[in-house]
């Protein structure tokens, strides 16, 4: 579910989680299904998100990671892009990426 | 980034003005085009004395050439003008009333150095003389003989100011010259020489006007050789240069060589000075006059002077002395012309002709000597002699490839080393400053070879090959390890000696600012990369400026550079000591409960071994071989120096893995090291919380419980301290949990803050 303070309410976003054999000392590797308009979050659905890469800690539980996740959705990091385009907008015009973002989870997520 | 017109336009001006270089001549003001005809035209007239000149005549107005060693001597201080009241113009015989060397120095010559008759021409010489001679001089007087006056056209100086059009006409003397006194005199009594020989086939002026192929009529009879000629005393304190033509005179094996400046015009005294001997000789005066006129010709001599080399010729006029060399060369009579001509052209274009090149007898001068007019000095050399330039360049060659062969061992050595130590707390007990000294040489000589192969063109593919592989092993292999070897320590990048010792114990300094994460090895890779070639290029700008030091500081300098950079295995002793590896046979008997890979030394003996003796088969070539291809002098006792200092950091090594890393250390200065395994109080699970179980705390790893051993609650003392670990930070782990972990990153998977290693 989006979160609900985030233009993303109302939408259900579905992950596809993969567990690779070293868990947990590898991270899982974690993608959207559910296209979704977001800086850090490419059109394949790959989330460029820390703990997922190289600050990943094996103390750290799945529903920690999608804590994370969620709270991504919420605050986007523009400064570290996996989509550079729309951390262009988040930047310079919010209401434009609130208003794409709205669309897309109204035509997608819901 | 964008280029708009303006920028475009800028740009283009800049280059043009860069390359555009002005014009062939090099002359940039009036007085210097002035200066430069005058000098032509000063040519052109001394050109024509010569074509006019016979076997009989004297030199005429022919700079330097204008005084004799009798006038000198009748009156020393005689200037010298043309024509002279009552010389005689009209007659030329080889002694001191005609030439410019005492009658002792000509006699000398003909009985000593070139003694075998004109007529004889049994002896057979090789054509080809290309190549590096060394041996030794001796200085024979340099205050005997009279110093014949040489004035030097006033119109070769410089301009005094900008008005100045026309150069002055004239000549100046010693008297008038500003005080280079000292530097026309050779001082030491024994010294080395080298004497640089190289054909004139391939001409090409300063300006690369032209480039062709000069091939005189005569060419198997006599060839135009240039002779660069340097020789100092043997501390190198005071060098001369002579760099100057010479006639080969092929038959007999003979070599002459003047040096020309401003106030020598030497060129035109070839021919006399060639047929010095009693029999004088006609048809040799003829062909050697004929070689110069030739060169004349085919160089266009005058037409392509340029300012540079006015300047050059009044430089070195002020500066040095003329030098007047006369060698005579060792006959290859073993060898007839056939079989030199085929070992030339084996030489040249190496396709297996059937010669033996390893036995080619070296370019060997019998006897030599070395006469200045102008400073009155005479020289004798001995026992110079040198290999053919091919003959070295193949030998260099060889070595190259030996060289090359080297490094492919290093980089086998190095992976398997790395290949054993993939952990990172395997590679933490390696040192980083042992490895960096590695690195610092392997990419300095990198560097020395991709110079060298700027500088010898003939060696260019082995050397470009020495070069890339040296480099791939220092800057792929051994700076991938570095960087590893950086990250499992940065841990420590704060910690204090005597806290690595303890291996952070128990006063884990909470104040102590810890890296809030670790970098990752991008940038490590970056830093270490920078680092890396800043080092490098200030190392090797050291070590090429210390090839012009004076030779007592330069043999300092590299005794203990040799030194440091084989002092490689020091950092690794003393990082093997403040690990703390315990002994071989502790280590034994621990082997059957915990990790295998914890229980080794962290370098291979096998890599330990083999980098050794392939850094030093070189430093033993070069310092025990006394004819190594680098002209290194020998030196045995260094060698056996550093021999043994790397023996005996070997065997500190081996003792540390017999005796345990820190046995010549006192025990009570090394506190034990930081612990995993340790009792818990019964505060720690009130402060963190317990498990699902009794007496337990959960493993952020695995989720499951970790029963632990609790100080107060005897029922607790049956677990085994091994089965968990408390880190630094008081978190609790399955010992199984966090080694696997800890094989990835030192750090705590709870809280981040860094691990020691084990």
């Amino acid at each position: 579910m989006g979160p609900a303070d985030s233009p993303y309410a109302g939408g259900v976003f579905f992950l596809s989680i993969h567990f690779p054999t070293d868990y947990p000392f590898k991270p899982p590797k974690i993608s959207f299904t559910t296209k979704i308009y977001h800086p850090n979050i490419n059109a394949n659905g790959n989330i460029c998100l820390d703990i997922l890469k190289d600050q990943w800690s094996p103390a750290l539980t799945l529903s920690k990671v999608l804590l994370s996740i969620c709270s991504l959705l919420t605050d986007a990091n523009p400064d570290d892009p996996l989509v550079p385009e729309i951390a262009h907008i988040y930047k310079t015009d919010r209401s434009k990426y609130e208003a794409t973002a709205r669309e897309w989870t109204k035509k997608y997520a819901v | 980034m964008e280029i708009d017109g303006n920028t475009l336009v800028f740009i283009i001006v800049i280059l043009f003005l860069f390359f555009s270089t002005p014009g062939g001549d090099g002359v940039s003001s009036q007085y210097e085009f002035n200066q430069l005809q005058r000098l032509k035209q000063q040519f052109q007239t001394e050109h024509n004395v010569f074509l006019n000149m016979t076997h009989t005549d004297n030199f005429r107005n022919i700079t330097g050439f204008k005084l004799s060693y009798q006038d000198t001597l009748n009156n020393p201080l005689q200037n010298a003008t043309y024509p002279l009241p009552g010389k005689e113009y009209d007659r030329w015989l080889p002694n001191q009333n005609y030439m410019v060397m005492p009658n002792e120095v000509i006699d000398t010559i003909n009985s000593q150095v070139w003694n075998t008759s004109n007529g004889d021409t049994s002896n057979i010489f090789p054509p080809n003389i290309t190549s590096t001679l060394l041996g030794k001089i001796n200085v024979v007087s340099n205050s005997k003989y009279e110093r014949i006056r040489m004035p030097i056209p006033r119109f070769y100086e410089p301009a005094n100011d900008f008005s100045e059009d026309i150069p002055p006409e004239g000549e100046t003397y010693w008297s008038d010259w500003p005080s280079y006194g000292e530097l026309h005199n050779v001082t030491f009594q024994h010294g080395e020489i080298a004497i640089q020989i190289t054909h004139m086939n391939n001409l090409q002026n300063s300006n690369n006007y032209f480039r062709r192929n000069f091939i005189n009529k005569e060419n198997d009879r006599w060839k135009l050789l240039n002779l660069q000629i340097d020789f100092s005393d043997k501390t190198e304190k005071e060098k001369h240069s002579i760099s100057s033509k010479a006639v080969y005179d092929i038959q007999r094996g003979r070599i002459l060589s003047i040096s020309q400046s401003s106030k020598f015009h030497s060129l035109f005294a070839l021919p006399h000075y060639m047929s010095l001997q009693d029999e004088y000789d006609e048809d040799m005066f003829n062909d050697v006059k004929q070689l110069v006129d030739e060169f004349w010709n085919f160089t266009d001599y005058t037409d392509v002077m340029t300012m540079n080399d006015v300047q050059d010729a009044y430089n070195s006029a002020n500066l040095k002395c003329e030098y007047m060399t006369f060698l005579q060369l060792e006959p290859w009579n073993q060898y007839t012309k056939d079989q030199i001509k085929l070992i030339d052209d084996e030489l040249n274009w190496p396709l297996g002709r059937p010669v033996n090149l390893s036995s080619l007898p070296p370019i060997n001068v019998v006897s030599g000597i070395l006469y200045s007019p102008d400073c009155g000095l005479r020289l004798a050399i001995h026992d110079v002699k040198g290999k053919r330039y091919e003959l070295k360049i193949m030998s260099i060659r060889t070595h190259l490839m030996f060289g090359i062969a080297l490094f492919a061992a290093q980089i086998y050595l190095l992976l398997t080393q790395m290949h054993q130590t993939n952990t990172p707390s395997m590679v933490n007990k390696i040192s980083f400053y042992c490895f960096s000294m590695i690195n610092l040489v392997d990419g300095s000589l990198a560097t020395l070879y991709f110079v060298a192969a700027s500088v010898v063109p003939e060696l260019y593919l082995p050397l470009v090959i020495s070069a890339f592989s040296c480099f791939i092993l220092a800057s792929i292999f051994e700076i991938r390890y570095l960087i590893s070897i950086y990250a499992s320590q940065v841990n420590e990048q704060n910690v204090g000696i005597a806290n690595l010792l303890r291996g952070n114990t128990g006063t884990y300094d909470e104040n102590r600012p810890r890296p809030a994460f670790i970098p990752d090895e991008g940038s490590i890779g970056g830093s270490l990369y920078g680092r890396f070639f800043f080092t490098l290029i200030i190392f090797t700008f050291l070590i090429l400026s210390s090839t012009s030091w004076p030779r007592q500081l330069r043999m300092i300098f590299e005794y203990i550079l040799i030194f440091i950079l084989n002092s490689y295995w020091i950092p690794q002793i003393f990082r093997n000591a403040v690990k703390g590896i315990p002994s071989r046979r502790e280590r034994t008997r621990a082997t059957n409960g915990g990790n295998r890979n914890q229980n080794k030394m962290p370098l291979l003996w096998s890599f330990v071994i083999g980098t050794t003796i392939i850094r030093s088969l070189p430093v033993i070539y070069v310092f025990t071989y006394s004819s190594n291809v680098f002209r290194h002098h020998k030196d045995v006792r260094f060698v056996v120096f550093l021999s043994l200092w790397l023996l005996f950091q070997i065997s500190i090594l081996y003792s540390q893995d017999i005796l345990g890393s820190r046995w010549f250390l006192p025990q009570h200065t090394i506190p034990e090291g930081y612990s995993y395994f340790k009792p818990l109080s019964n505060q720690y699970i009130l402060e963190h919380g317990g498990g699902t179980v009794q007496n337990t705390v959960d493993c952020a790893i695995c989720m499951s419980d970790v029963p632990i051993y609790i100080e107060e609650i005897p029922e607790t003392h049956i677990v085994d301290q091994h089965t968990y670990m408390v880190t630094p930070c008081n978190h609790v782990f399955h010992t199984s949990c966090l080694e696997n972990w800890m094989s990835y990153k030192l750090q705590c998977p709870v809280c981040r803050s860094p691990l020691p290693p084990l």
